[in-house]
């Protein structure tokens, strides 16, 4: 089944062409952004940032023990175990971005 | 060849295989948002050196929507930081503006040209459809760029866009009508 008009189609060769126009220069960058990330993937991972894991951790103890068992948590706030892992790994700046999705969520809502 | 090795080389070349097929869109992609090439570029490398830290022990089926999920953490983190920098810079010079999510339609192509087939078929399409696409709000815009042009079925991209597929199905709706009446001529 097609995900959308007709029209669609032609803004997806659109879309398509706009990569295949893209420059020597940036096709480079590309490449060199992929490969050093390759070798990041190779290199063994060092048990890194355990004071910032352990920080992590207890703010996260510390807001499961405010919101327990009384109170309901925020229906914004949930948590995936993907954000989680990336939250202990912390590659999210995560403190507020769960509120902000929200808050783009209801801004489409009146804006969108 | 050792077998470890021999394995290593093998996903590693699976690992290459899929960042290569994604990395131009992802770009794009990211361009569309940031408006600038360079700031679409270090999110797409953050994005990349995110993804195969934390996710390519994971399916490779499950592989697109988890990279686009990253990168649209990227991107929604730069809108963020954008956003704020504009707060900040608006307290200082309040005609400007900054936001340009406002009114998606302010900053949308003329409505009163040629309609969408003829625009899109137009030398101006592209430009016209880029124009039409940075004037969405972001939730919109992801939601069209990952379920039209990237062809993620509506639960991968509901997963890449950290929501449900009920507003996958609202913000992608909304996009819709937005860029068709963006493009379309006036009836």
């Amino acid at each position: 089944m097609k995900p959308g008009p007709d029209w669609t189609e032609q803004a997806r060769a659109l879309l398509d062409a706009s990569t295949r126009r893209l420059d020597a220069s940036t096709l480079s960058r590309l490449n060199r952004a992929r490969q050093r990330a390759l070798d990041a993937a190779a290199a063994p991972r060092t048990a890194l940032h355990w004071p910032r894991r352990l920080a992590i951790a207890a703010s996260l103890l510390l807001a499961v023990a405010i919101w327990w068992p009384g109170s309901t948590p925020p229906a914004v706030a949930t948590l995936s175990p993907e954000d989680a892992e990336l939250l202990a790994e912390g590659e999210l700046e995560m403190t507020d971005e769960l509120e902000f999705y929200a808050w783009l969520d209801a801004d489409g809502e009146h804006n969108g | 060849m050792p077998l470890d090795e021999a394995h290593h080389d093998t996903g590693k070349a699976r690992l290459d295989g899929f960042l290569r097929s994604v990395e131009r869109r992802a770009l794009r992609i990211a361009e569309l948002s940031t408006g600038n090439r360079d700031e679409a570029l270090d999110l797409v490398q953050d994005a990349m050196f995110a993804f195969v830290r934390h996710y390519t022990a994971k399916p490779e089926a499950d592989w697109p929507p988890l990279f686009y999920r990253v990168l649209d953490s990227r991107v929604t983190d730069w809108h963020r930081r954008s956003q704020v920098r504009g707060r900040w810079l608006g307290s200082w010079w309040p005609a400007r503006n900054v936001d340009s999510e406002e009114d998606p339609l302010a900053t949308a192509p003329d409505t009163q040209e040629a309609g969408p087939l003829l625009r899109l078929m137009g030398e101006d399409a592209g430009q016209a459809l880029e124009g039409a696409l940075r004037g969405l709000p972001l939730r919109q815009r992801q939601a069209f760029l990952l379920r039209i042009w990237e062809g993620l079925d509506v639960a991968d991209t509901a997963t890449a866009m950290r929501c449900g597929e009920g507003s996958v199905k609202t913000h992608l709706w909304r996009a819709l009508n937005a860029l068709r009446l963006a493009l379309e001529p006036h009836r």
